[in-house]
C-alpha cells in the first residue's frame, strides 16, 4: 500500500465534522481513503473522538456479548411491551423455556390426535391432561424446585408476590393457547371444549395458594393425583364428561375465588422459606 | 447519641420438628467483621437464614437497621441494604457469570441498564471473576461458582453482609483476595461470615459467635477466645491419649491440646482451632473443623 499522500492533509475543521457524522459523504469517503495512507492524520483524528462516548458504546458490546444472548421468550416480551427486567425474570423460569414448551406442544399433539380418534379413552386422556398442564408450568415456574438460586432471591426487595404472579401469567398465555388448539380436535367435548378451562384455572389458582405453605411441585403432584381420581372415577361410570357437570363448573369457579383471597391473605409467606430445607 | 445496632437478635428461638435449630439466641452486630462457628447443626445456617429475612423465627425477636421486618414495605427496605449468600446457592440454567448476576441485580432492584451492569462488571472484578464472566456458569469451577455467589451478595455495597460459607471449595490464593474483599466491606459494614475455617475467622475477623446444640458458647474477641486456651496447648514427643486431641505435626512432634501437660512436653503458642476444641470438647472433635 502507496503511503504517499501527495502532501496534503486534512484540516482540524474537516476531521472534526467527520467525526460527527457532519462531512457529507464525498468528503468522508475522501478522507477514509486518506486516512489510510496517512498516519499523522489518523494521529489527529483522535483528538477529535469523544473517548467517554466511545468508552460507553465499548462496554456496551462487551457486556453484550459476556451477558449472553436474551433468551427468545424474553425478547418477544419486550417486543410486547413489558418492562425488561420483568422479563429477564419471567424468562429464566424453567417451564418457560423453550424446551417445555417444544415439549408441551408435541404432548398436546399426541393428546389432541388420541381424543379425536380414540373414543371415550382418547376423550378421557384429553381431560386428564388439559386441566393440569397450566398447573404442571406453574409448579415449575417457582419456588425452590425451579430456581435453584431460590434463596438468595428471597433476601431480595423484588416482592415474591408480583414474580410468581407474573411467571404465572405468562405461563397460562404460553400453555393454553395449545391447549385450546388441542381441544378442537376433540369432538366429543362439543361446547365443553373450553369448559376444562375453568378447573384448569381453579387447579393453578389452588396451587398458588398452597404453594404460601409448601413447595409449588408438591402441591402439583397432589392436586394431579386428585385430578386423576376424578376423571378416572367419572370414566369408569361411562361418561368422563361429569367432571365438567354445571354443579361442579361453579364449584371450580367458588374454589378458584377461594383460592386467590387465600393467596392475597397469605402473600406475606411467600416472601420466607416454606420449610426447612 | 444512641447507635443503632446493625443486627439485633433477642430471644430467638427456632424449632423443627421438635428439636431446637436455635435456642434463645441474644445477638447484637454492629459494623465490622464477626465469624460465626460451630459444628454442623449448630444452628449457624438458621442464625444466617433468619438474620437474612428468609427465615421467621419461631420465638424472639429480630431487629435489623433499628426496624423490626414485620410488613412488606419494612421487610422490602431492610433487604435493599442486605447481600446474603446462602450455603446452598444453585444457579438457573443457561445463564454466563455475567448474566446470572445481572438478574441477581435486577431482583436487587438495578432497574437502569447501564448502571445495573457497571455494578455487576464491579462486583465481578472484586471476586475476580471478570476474565471468566462470559462463561456459562455450569462451565465455572466449584470455587468460582462460590466467588460468583459472593458477587451477587455485593451487589450495591450492602451496609449489612451475610455469607454462609464463603471460602468453601475455593483455593488458597482466591482465598487471600476474598480475605481482601471481605476485610474491606467490614471497613463500613456488618459482616456475619459463618464457617467452619478458623484460620479465616483468625485472619479477618474482630468478633468471634461459637454456636452449639442452637446455643451461644461463646461471644467476645477472636483473641479472648484464643486465651482460654493459654497453657493448655504444647509439643510432645509421642500422642497423648489423655487429651482432648494430639495429632503429628509436620516437624514428627505431636500437638497436645488437653489439660494437663503431657511428660516433656514444651508449651506451645494457642491457636484459636486450639480454643474451639478446648471449648467444644468431643463435639467438635466428632462434627470437625476444617484445618
Amino acid at each position: 500500500m502507496s503511503t504517499s499522500t501527495g502532501g496534503w492533509h486534512a484540516d482540524e475543521d474537516l476531521l472534526s465534522r467527520y467525526v460527527r457524522g457532519d462531512a457529507g459523504p464525498v468528503a468522508a469517503a475522501s478522507l477514509e481513503q486518506h486516512l489510510l495512507r496517512c498516519a499523522s492524520c489518523r494521529d489527529r483524528i483522535a483528538a477529535h473522538v469523544p473517548v467517554p462516548l466511545l468508552d460507553a458504546a465499548w462496554e456496551r458490546v462487551r457486556d453484550e456479548a459476556v451477558a449472553g444472548r436474551p433468551r427468545r421468550l424474553e425478547r418477544l416480551l419486550v417486543r410486547l411491551g413489558v418492562p425488561a427486567p420483568d422479563a429477564l425474570l419471567v424468562a429464566t423460569a424453567p417451564s418457560l423455556r423453550t424446551s417445555w414448551l417444544v415439549g408441551l406442544v408435541v404432548t398436546l399433539v399426541f393428546v389432541g390426535l388420541g381424543a379425536a380418534y380414540g373414543g371415550d379413552r382418547g376423550l378421557t386422556f384429553f381431560l386428564l391432561v388439559a386441566p393440569l398442564v397450566p398447573v404442571a408450568g406453574v409448579a415449575f415456574a417457582y419456588g425452590p424446585d425451579a430456581d435453584p438460586s431460590h434463596e438468595a432471591a428471597l433476601a431480595t426487595p423484588y416482592p415474591a408476590t408480583r414474580l410468581l404472579l407474573l411467571r404465572t401469567a405468562a405461563v397460562l398465555a404460553a400453555s393454553l393457547p395449545p391447549v385450546l388448539l388441542a381441544a378442537l380436535l376433540v369432538p366429543a367435548l362439543s361446547w365443553t371444549a373450553v369448559a376444562w378451562l375453568l378447573p384448569a384455572l381453579s387447579l393453578t389458582a389452588a396451587l398458588l395458594a398452597a404453594s404460601t405453605w409448601v413447595r409449588p411441585t408438591v402441591t402439583a403432584a397432589a392436586l394431579g393425583a386428585g385430578w386423576t381420581a376424578a376423571v378416572t372415577s367419572a370414566s369408569r361410570a361411562a361418561d368422563p364428561t361429569a367432571v365438567l357437570a354445571p354443579a361442579l363448573l361453579v364449584a371450580y369457579a367458588v374454589l378458584g375465588c377461594l383460592a386467590l383471597l387465600v393467596l392475597a391473605l397469605r402473600s406475606r409467606s411467600l416472601t420466607t422459606l416454606g420449610s426447612p430445607s | 447519641m444512641t447507635v443503632v445496632p446493625t443486627v439485633a437478635l433477642t430471644g430467638v428461638t427456632k424449632r423443627f420438628r421438635g428439636t431446637a435449630a436455635l435456642d434463645d439466641v441474644h445477638l447484637t452486630l454492629g459494623p465490622g467483621i464477626t465469624g460465626l462457628l460451630g459444628p454442623n447443626g449448630a444452628g449457624k445456617t438458621t442464625l444466617l437464614r433468619i438474620t437474612a429475612t428468609v427465615l421467621t423465627p419461631g420465638a424472639g425477636e429480630v431487629v435489623l437497621f433499628g426496624t423490626r421486618p414485620a410488613g412488606p414495605e419494612q421487610l422490602a427496605a431492610v433487604r435493599r441494604r442486605l447481600g446474603y449468600l446462602p450455603q446452598e446457592m444453585g444457579h438457573p440454567r443457561g445463564f454466563t457469570g455475567f448474566g446470572f448476576v445481572d438478574y441477581m441485580a435486577v431482583l436487587k432492584e438495578w432497574t437502569d441498564r447501564a448502571a445495573r451492569h457497571a455494578e455487576v462488571r464491579r462486583v465481578l472484578e472484586l471476586v475476580d471473576l471478570d476474565g471468566v464472566a462470559a462463561r456459562r456458569v455450569s462451565a465455572l469451577s466449584g470455587g468460582q461458582r462460590r466467588r460468583l455467589g459472593l458477587a451477587q451478595a455485593l451487589l450495591g455495597d450492602p451496609d449489612l453482609l451475610l455469607l454462609d460459607e464463603p471460602t468453601t471449595g475455593v483455593d488458597p490464593g482466591q482465598r487471600v483476595t476474598l480475605r481482601q474483599v471481605l476485610s474491606r466491606a467490614g471497613e463500613r459494614s456488618t459482616v456475619l461470615l459463618s464457617t467452619h475455617q478458623t484460620e479465616d475467622v483468625a485472619a479477618l475477623c474482630d468478633r468471634v459467635v461459637v454456636l452449639d446444640g442452637g446455643r451461644v458458647r461463646f461471644d467476645g474477641a477472636v483473641a479472648d477466645l484464643v486465651a482460654t486456651a493459654a497453657g493448655r496447648v504444647w509439643l510432645a514427643d509421642a500422642p497423648d491419649p489423655a487429651a482432648r486431641a494430639s495429632w503429628r505435626t509436620g516437624t514428627g512432634r505431636h500437638r497436645v491440646v488437653g489439660q494437663a501437660a503431657p511428660a516433656g512436653a514444651e508449651p506451645a503458642e494457642p491457636t484459636l482451632e486450639d480454643a474451639y476444641l478446648l471449648l467444644l470438647g468431643e463435639r467438635a472433635r466428632t462434627t470437625g473443623v476444617a484445618a
